[in-house]
Parts: C-alpha cells; structure tokens; sequence
C-alpha cells in the first residue's frame, strides 16, 4: 500500500471507552480527508463479513468511530483491521458525484429569523448572504448529532460566523442553519445554537421511508430560493 | 394486557436497542440501564431482545386488563398494589384482572423496568423497537406512552413466572456498588489543557436538573475548557468537556457527533450505573483501564449467567415436581 503525502502516518488510533476505537486522521474540515473517510467506512462494511467482531463504523468529518465486541475480536486485531482499511482507501480515487439535490428553501422573515443579523454580522446585504449560500454546491460531510441532520461544507468564507452566544432552546423542523465554516437543515424540532437563514419543507427525516433519511454523506447538495 | 392510565414524569418501550444506525444520526436508544433490561427479561422469562416499560423517576400508574404476570427490575420505585402492599422489585408477580400498579417513587435510583410473562408487543424499526422520541422511531407510534395505551403480550404468558426472584447470593445490581464511577481516559486529552483530568477525578460532581435519556450534565467546579474540535462521532458514555467546563455524560439518545473534547468514555459495565443517576445525586469519577473494564464486563456476564442457570434448573425442577405431584 502507499501512502501519499504521508497521510497513513499521521493518523491517530484512539481508545473510546472499553469496546471502540477512533481513527483520527485530521483537524479540518477538508473534502478529500472526509472523501477518505467514508472510503475507508465503507470498506470496515464491505470487510465486516470476514472480520467477526467489528461492528458497523460512524464517521466524521475527518476521523472515523470502530466499535468492536473485545469477546471476539482484541482491541490489537481491531486496530489492526482499521489501519489496514483506512490503507488500502488513502490513494483509491473518489467516488463519482452524482447530480447535486435541490432543496428549495424561504429565506429570511419568520422562516430565517437570523438572516438580518447575520448579514448584519459579515457586512453583506441580506440578499448577498442569500446570494452567496445559494450559490455554493456543498457536499454531505456526514448525517448525525440527530437523526438525519446533514452536516454541509464548505460555507463560503464571508458567512463563517461562531455559533450563536445562548442557543435556541427549539428550532423548528426544516430550519436552514449555518456556523462556522458549515451549513445544516434540522429535520425535526430540536434546541440548536446555529443561525437560522431560513426554512425548507423538503421532506429531510421521515422514519416510514428507507432510507429515513433524505441526504447521504458524499451526497451534493444545493439550496434554491423558494 | 396492560393499559397505560398515568405515564408519570415518562415511561418509554424499551429494548436492547438500535446499534449500527449512528452513521444517520440514530442512537442506540434501548434500556438507559441494560442490566436492569436483561433482568426483568429473565425473571418473565421473556427473550433477551424482548421489549420491557422503562419507567422514569415514579408517579406512573398501570391498569391490568387481564391477570398477567410481571417482573419487575432496576431501581425500586416503590410499586406497590392498589391495596399499598409492595411489589418488591427483583421478582416476577401475579398481578389480577382489574387491579392497578402504582409506582410511588423513590430515594435511590432513577429507572424501573417491567417486563411481561410473553412480552410486549411493539413494531421494530430498523431492527428494534426502542422508542426513540426525538427522532420518531420504536415504541408505540414513537413516542412516549400516555394514558390509554394500551400494552399486548407476544403471546400469552405464563402466569408460572409469578414468584421467580433473583437468586440470592449472587449479586444484584451493578448501581448497588458504590465507588466512584469508572471512565476509559480520552480519545481527546490532546484537546485540553493539561491538568483538566487531574482536576475532574478531584472533584465531587453533582448530577444536574438536565439529566434524561439524551444526557446528564454534571455540576461541579469548573474544569479549563478545551477548544471547540471538528466534529467526531461520539458513543453512550462519552464525557464530553463543553466551554462552560461543566462535563455532559452522553446517554443513550444523545448525539451520535459532538465537537467538544472527550476526556473519557464510561465502559459497558459501567453505563448501568449511569442509567441509575438521577437530578441530584453527588458522584465522583475514577479511571480505569481499559483491560479491567473489558474483566469487569465479562464478570458481570458469567453473574448474569449464573442467575439465569440457576432460574432454569428452578424452572425444570417445579415442573418436574408438578408432573409427580399430577
């Protein structure tokens, strides 16, 4: 196996309590290091068959969750079998992206109630900041903290802003958010510290359809103003 | 048949739980105390990924449609019969047509499990039929039950089960232990300041008002806060280091992702205990390798084991007895 641009050297494999393991393999939100991830979680799936003991992986953006059972396979074997997955994917081309999924969002008033003083806050015109987040395709880096929630990249740079101070202790179901470098939909009433832009009635969770979820990571996805 | 007629602060259909979906954000979900799960399962001789009622913190009520069987586990929230009399937790009871179980709430302990003689009905989603609220999944409807559900059995119990009790001798519950409650260190000690664990394991803690199914939140001197880290994935245990300083023990429903430092990760042996914690309880925290966590699993299993064959062996010979008696 190669390892290009030293990556495979400077992963870090971590104990998480006494029956996972998490491979680090970076601090950025970076597409090719999140590509390699899921890469690498796809063949831990693909390999699981012949590997008893592991079970199903979860990544991040940039690092990527083992659990094992330590009754059929040791903590040595599972590291093992992650750094020999998480080989075999660092040089292996990315996956084709598909067409990016439109989601029609309202911007602004009731629907975003964060628009104003987010434009506020980077200097833009309300119109610019939805000029400028509609204008980018971004990619799914991953699906968790609730169900089904996308975590989305790269903001364009002149809307990164920190979280808000005191997070909201409900923000509606299909909000659009951003913070930081990142943008998100939430798929069901939950408390949240992001700055909402505004709302989408795109059917994000539903847990009667397989997949529940609408967005996959690797997925593209662009937002289209209603 | 149960019926539902007051829910009290919660009570949630629980199971072993939904592992394998955390890659679309779905929890595990399942029993906050699996111990207590896999006990009230055995004592109504219901299959180990049968569903049993969680039971949050007391003041629920249950009505009992038909005479039935239930056993009742975890932490004793003072169930007792619509007459006062108990219903003494560790046990299976024959519970009449027409009767009515209260839980009348306790000092020790936050959760209660009560499995029934041919289990509970409930649709799984995504392999389990854990209720798991905010995202809509398991239980009836997925949702918390409420007043009027109604609860069926899989099949009609066997009544028998009433009077099987935990052996004694054999060791009851890991929340019965006291001590402090062990944690794998990291996976982000890099992330903090040095010096954060040191003062962590110092520290008394008391378990916050926040404390439910998604997390506890502890209250306690506060800790030198890390930096904010791109997001990870994040398991039931995880101890997460937010920038108030005050620790957040993920539960069961909580994040599947998180991007505050994890000082440590609570072991499967010990997340029973964690089950147990409620809003004010004063804990503290020690560290533990992760080979003696892995020996404190396997003990806790052969206990299990053990109580479950000597049930069996019970089980066989009152059936033997009745055959000779007939």
């Amino acid at each position: 196996m190669t390892d290009p641009g030293g990556r495979l050297a400077a992963v870090r494999i971590e104990r998480v309590g006494d029956a996972a393991l998490l491979a680090v393999v970076g601090e950025d939100i970076d597409a090719d290091l999140n590509a390699w991830v899921h890469r690498a979680a796809d063949d831990v799936r693909r390999g699981r068959a012949a590997s008893p003991g592991l079970e199903a992986p979860v990544p991040g953006y940039a690092s990527l969750l083992v659990p094992f059972d330590p009754e059929t396979c040791s903590e040595d074997a599972a590291r093992a079998l992650l750094l020999a997955a998480l080989g075999r994917t660092a040089d292996s081309p990315p996956r084709a992206a598909g067409q990016p999924v439109e989601i029609p969002v309202r911007y602004g008033g009731a629907d975003g109630p964060d628009l104003a003083d987010v434009a506020a806050q980077t200097g833009l015109t309300e119109a610019d900041v939805v000029a400028a987040h509609a204008g980018t395709v971004y990619r799914v880096f991953l699906v968790g903290f609730v169900p089904g929630f996308p975590y989305l990249g790269v903001l364009p740079d002149q809307l990164a802003l920190p979280r808000r101070a005191t997070p909201r202790l409900r923000v509606p179901a299909g909000s659009v958010a951003i913070a930081g470098r990142q943008t998100g939909i939430y798929p069901a009433a939950t408390p949240g510290g992001w700055h909402l832009i505004g709302r989408t009635d795109a059917p994000i969770w539903d847990p009667r359809r397989d997949p529940p979820a609408l967005l996959a990571p690797g997925n593209r996805v662009r937002f289209v103003p209603a | 048949m149960l019926e539902v007629v007051d829910p009290g602060l919660l009570m949630t259909l629980q199971d072993a739980g939904r592992p394998g979906f955390a890659d679309l954000g779905i929890p595990p979900s399942g029993a906050c105390d699996g111990w207590g799960l896999a006990v009230a399962h055995l004592l109504a001789d219901a299959p180990p990924d049968g569903v049993a009622i969680e039971v949050t913190l007391g003041g629920g009520e249950l009505l009992v449609a038909e005479t039935c069987a239930v056993s009742l586990a975890g932490a004793d929230l003072g169930a007792e019969r619509e007459d006062g009399s108990p219903l003494r937790p560790g046990a299976t009871h024959r519970l009449l047509a027409g009767s009515r179980i209260r839980f009348g709430g306790s000092t020790r302990g936050a959760r209660a499990y009560l499995g029934l003689a041919g289990g509970i009905a409930a649709a799984k989603v995504l392999g389990s039929a854990a209720t798991h609220v905010q995202g809509g999944l398991g239980g009836l409807d997925g949702r918390a039950l409420r007043a009027g559900d109604r609860l069926v059995p899989v099949r009609r119990g066997d009544l028998a089960m009433a009077g099987r009790a935990w052996p004694a001798g054999i060791a009851p519950h890991p929340a019965a232990v006291e001590g402090p409650i062990r944690f794998v260190p990291g996976p982000d000690l890099a992330s903090v300041p040095a010096g954060t664990l040191e003062e962590l394991l110092a520290a008394a803690w008391r378990v916050a008002a926040a404390c439910d199914r998604m997390g506890i939140r502890l209250q306690g001197p506060r800790l030198p806060a890390g930096a904010e880290i791109v997001s990870h994935p994040l398991v039931p245990g995880a101890i997460q280091l937010p920038a108030d300083g005050q620790p957040v023990v993920i539960m069961v429903d909580g994040p599947t992702v998180g991007g505050y430092p994890v000082i440590g990760v609570v072991p499967r042996a010990e997340l029973p205990r964690l089950g147990q914690l409620r809003p004010g309880d004063d804990i503290r925290l020690a560290p533990q390798e992760a080979e003696e966590a892995r020996a404190a699993w396997r003990e806790q299993r052969s206990r299990f084991a053990r109580a479950a064959e000597a049930l069996h062996a019970d089980a066989v010979w009152h059936r033997l007895a009745d055959g000779a008696g007939g």
